[in-house]
């Protein structure tokens, strides 16, 4: 199995980096798979781009397919036009046994930066999703993520990773909004963005108290939708600078490629406020908020993903005997998913050669019994018995061999060897 | 009870700061806890010293002396410091009080080592129960109702000025995410500015009842052994600095648009203001001083015993 991917995470880049060369919408998804599969025609591709992450999955049946980390890097420059110099040291790179552990680790948010945290599963699931969408899956990406789904279920039923504070937004609301305000109840929460993590911050703000729910987004109907949701009220985006000077917490969750308040925007949104504090908390990426906004007062406690980040590593550290369980896991699970894997790659050679000898038995026994029409029932199952044990007996060498060579990997050399020596011009 | 002495106290406090900091800096219930019972320990041991103290002079001991009202000072923010630890623990906030609260016992605790033990001269001459006439009687209630709203109004502003502090060092957690560690659990701004502000609305009328009993029992000691002057460094001290509490108060209430830090800055400002002068004076004049040579409470003490024993003879 050949499988690759090129990441960069919140771990290894800086956010700025990771703005340029996230893939914030659907269209640019689609035009991305288009790209991919153009420029990589014998490759199954999935892209997971998330607030903390960009990462591109690539599989293939045929070795001489697999892409290098050069090629997917040189499509990241031409796609997202940033020059490569940029990319080297922050576009790191995994294939066959250690990609796959990569996903498994990502999918159980292991690798997230609020350790547990349930959100990346749905947006792997997401990622995937879109990726079949685009025809960019086949056998192997299928197996491969529909594997990261199981193994993210059992690491969250089988460990407290999951127990607690989890998501980005729960750690911004628990962590940083309780500590600016005592009570929600009393505030007005302005959502800008319609997306999932929206959603998941009201469920956060919600559980806290919020009541004054205020949903603003550029698709008044998906404004609506969300509002609905949460018993708050949609308004027109065009309302979003009075709503800016009269909220409390403003949560910002667009798809936006540009900042949409900057700090003139939001300074005159202060100018006709009280000057009273205000949490926004802009989980969007790119930014939604200059981050100069921050500075405008001292009472706008402005946080974006990356602020997160050190609240995010205490977590971490506090769970780290869970991470080595769950990492147990991980590193079972591998083991068993490569080991399926590659069964199923030998599967059909094996079917094929028992097959195959099988019919020139009953051939020959066919012609043997033709001659000798005497023999009782009895004398011919034990004729047929003695051939098939010749036949186990004969076959178990190369079948071990091919099994032991498995375990390693796919044995690709002993496979064309086999095919080679029994099913010549086939 | 008579062995305990000051320092036995004082060092259980400064092992309970030096726990609680390590708990804060390991995220450790268990030092938090040895840190409590260390506080606790030593509060013990410090209202065993005070009563004995009590009893030794025959006075409460906000009335004997400077040395045993700072040490009472000092106590009720112990007593505030545990009892609110305690509180906060139970709904799940382990908010290191102690931190910020034992310092300032600890410097409360030195000033009164610095002040001297002597007894109040214009008390001292109200001690002797059976001499006692009606004027020495009113003269020990005054004094007992000015010491109690004194060292309340000061308790106050001992809160209120770590309060603040926790605003700043909070704000700045809150501003600067990625600076400041969140190490120290804090309650939220917006529960410390209430806290800050209430601190404020008490100790004001505290200190100003305490301003107004004082005046009259200046008035009153003049009639005693040890009469005050209004001209007392202590008495024109804790003039001034009410009148640096009403400037304070005033600008707190006529600020609307005032962000919090900057309240929290000037509440920072005002009241350790407040405490230096008041502190000062204390360590500088020795309390208040009056025509009269001060008496120790031993000489006090020896007095009374020979009054008493002429008493009986005759």
């Amino acid at each position: 199995m050949n499988v690759q991917v090129a990441y960069c995470s919140h771990q290894s880049t800086p956010l700025a980096l990771r703005e340029r060369l996230a893939f914030a919408s659907v269209e640019q998804l689609t035009r991305a798979y288009e790209t991919l599969r153009a420029t990589f025609p014998d490759s199954e591709h999935v892209v997971l781009s998330t607030c903390n992450r960009v990462e591109i999955y690539a599989a293939q049946d045929d070795t001489s397919a697999a892409l290098t980390q050069e090629q997917v890097a040189e499509f990241l420059s031409r796609f997202h036009g940033v020059s490569q110099n940029d990319l080297a040291g922050a576009l790191l790179w995994q294939k066959g046994p250690e990609a796959v552990r990569h996903l498994f680790e990502v999918a159980s948010s292991l690798d997230s930066m609020v350790l547990g945290e349930p959100q990346i599963v749905s947006q792997v699931k997401e990622a995937y999703r879109v990726a079949q969408d685009n025809d960019a899956c086949g056998p192997l990406t299928h197996a491969l993520f529909q594997g990261a789904m199981r193994v993210s279920a059992r690491v969250r039923s089988e460990t407290a990773l999951a127990v607690g504070r989890v998501s980005v937004a729960s750690v911004a609301v628990g962590e940083f909004g309780k500590s600016i305000f005592d009570r929600f109840a009393d505030k007005t929460v302005l959502v800008i963005g319609a997306g999932e993590m929206a959603e998941e911050t009201l469920r956060y703000l919600k559980d806290e108290g919020a009541r004054g729910i205020v949903v603003v987004n550029r698709s008044l109907e998906r404004a609506q939708r969300l509002a609905a949701d949460w018993n708050g009220t949609a308004r027109p985006f065009e309302e979003l600078d009075t709503w800016l000077s009269s909220a409390d917490v403003i949560v910002s969750t667009t798809g936006s490629t540009e900042p949409i308040v900057d700090v003139a925007r939001f300074q005159a949104a202060r100018a006709a406020s009280d000057g009273k504090p205000v949490f926004i908390l802009d989980l969007a990426t790119p930014r939604d908020f200059a981050p100069a906004v921050a500075d405008i007062d001292e009472n706008v406690f402005l946080y974006d993903i990356e602020a997160l980040q050190a609240t995010c590593e205490q977590n971490r550290r506090q769970r780290v005997r869970e991470i080595e369980r769950a990492h147990r896991i991980i590193d079972e699970e591998t083991e068993r998913f490569l080991h399926d894997i590659y069964h199923k790659a030998t599967g059909p050679i094996i079917s094929q050669l028992r097959a195959g000898w099988r019919k020139v038995c009953e051939d020959e026994l066919d012609q043997l019994f033709a001659k000798f029409d005497r023999l009782d029932p009895e004398e011919r199952q034990g004729i047929e018995r003695s051939v098939e044990r010749i036949v186990n007996k004969l076959l178990h060498p190369p079948l071990e061999a091919l099994r032991d060579e498995a375990r390693k990997g796919t044995p690709h050399g002993l496979l064309d060897a086999l095919k080679r020596l029994f099913f010549t011009g086939q | 009870m008579a062995n305990v002495h000051v320092f036995c106290f004082f060092a259980s406090y400064v092992v309970a700061l030096g726990l609680e900091g390590l708990a804060v800096a390991r995220r450790s219930g268990a030092l938090r806890s040895l840190s409590f019972g260390f506080a606790l320990a030593g509060l013990i041991a410090h209202t065993f010293y005070l009563v004995a103290r009590s009893n030794a002079a025959d006075l409460p001991p906000l009335l004997s002396s400077s040395h045993d009202w700072l040490l009472v000072l000092a106590w009720l923010a112990v007593v505030f410091d545990l009892t609110l630890s305690t509180i906060l623990s139970a709904v799940g906030r382990g908010v290191p009080m102690g931190l910020f609260l034992l310092p300032v016992v600890l410097l409360l605790i030195g000033a009164s080592d610095l002040v001297g033990e002597a007894t109040s001269p214009a008390m001292s001459s109200a001690t002797d129960a059976v001499r006692r006439s009606a004027e020495e009687r009113a003269l020990r209630g005054w004094g007992m109702l000015h010491a109690s709203l004194l060292v309340f109004g000061i308790g106050g502003v001992i809160v209120g000025f770590l309060f603040s502090i926790m605003y700043v060092v909070q704000h700045r957690r809150l501003k600067h995410p990625r600076a400041v560690p969140n190490a120290l659990s804090l309650p939220s701004l917006a529960t410390l500015a209430r806290l800050n502000w209430w601190s404020v609305i008490v100790s004001f009328p505290l200190l100003t009842l305490g301003m107004l009993t004082g005046v009259r029992l200046v008035y009153l000691s003049q009639q005693t052994q040890g009469p005050i002057s209004f001209s007392d460094p202590l008495v024109v001290g804790s003039g001034v600095v009410w009148v640096l509490m009403v400037g304070f108060l005033v600008w707190l209430l006529r600020s609307d648009h005032v962000g919090g830090r900057q309240v929290a800055w000037r509440t920072i400002w005002a009241f350790g203001l407040v405490l230096a002068t008041l502190l000062g004076l204390q360590v500088l004049f020795k309390g208040h001083t009056s025509a009269p040579a001060h008496r120790t409470t031993a000489a006090v003490e020896q007095s009374r015993s020979a009054e008493i024993e002429g008493t009986t003879r005759q």
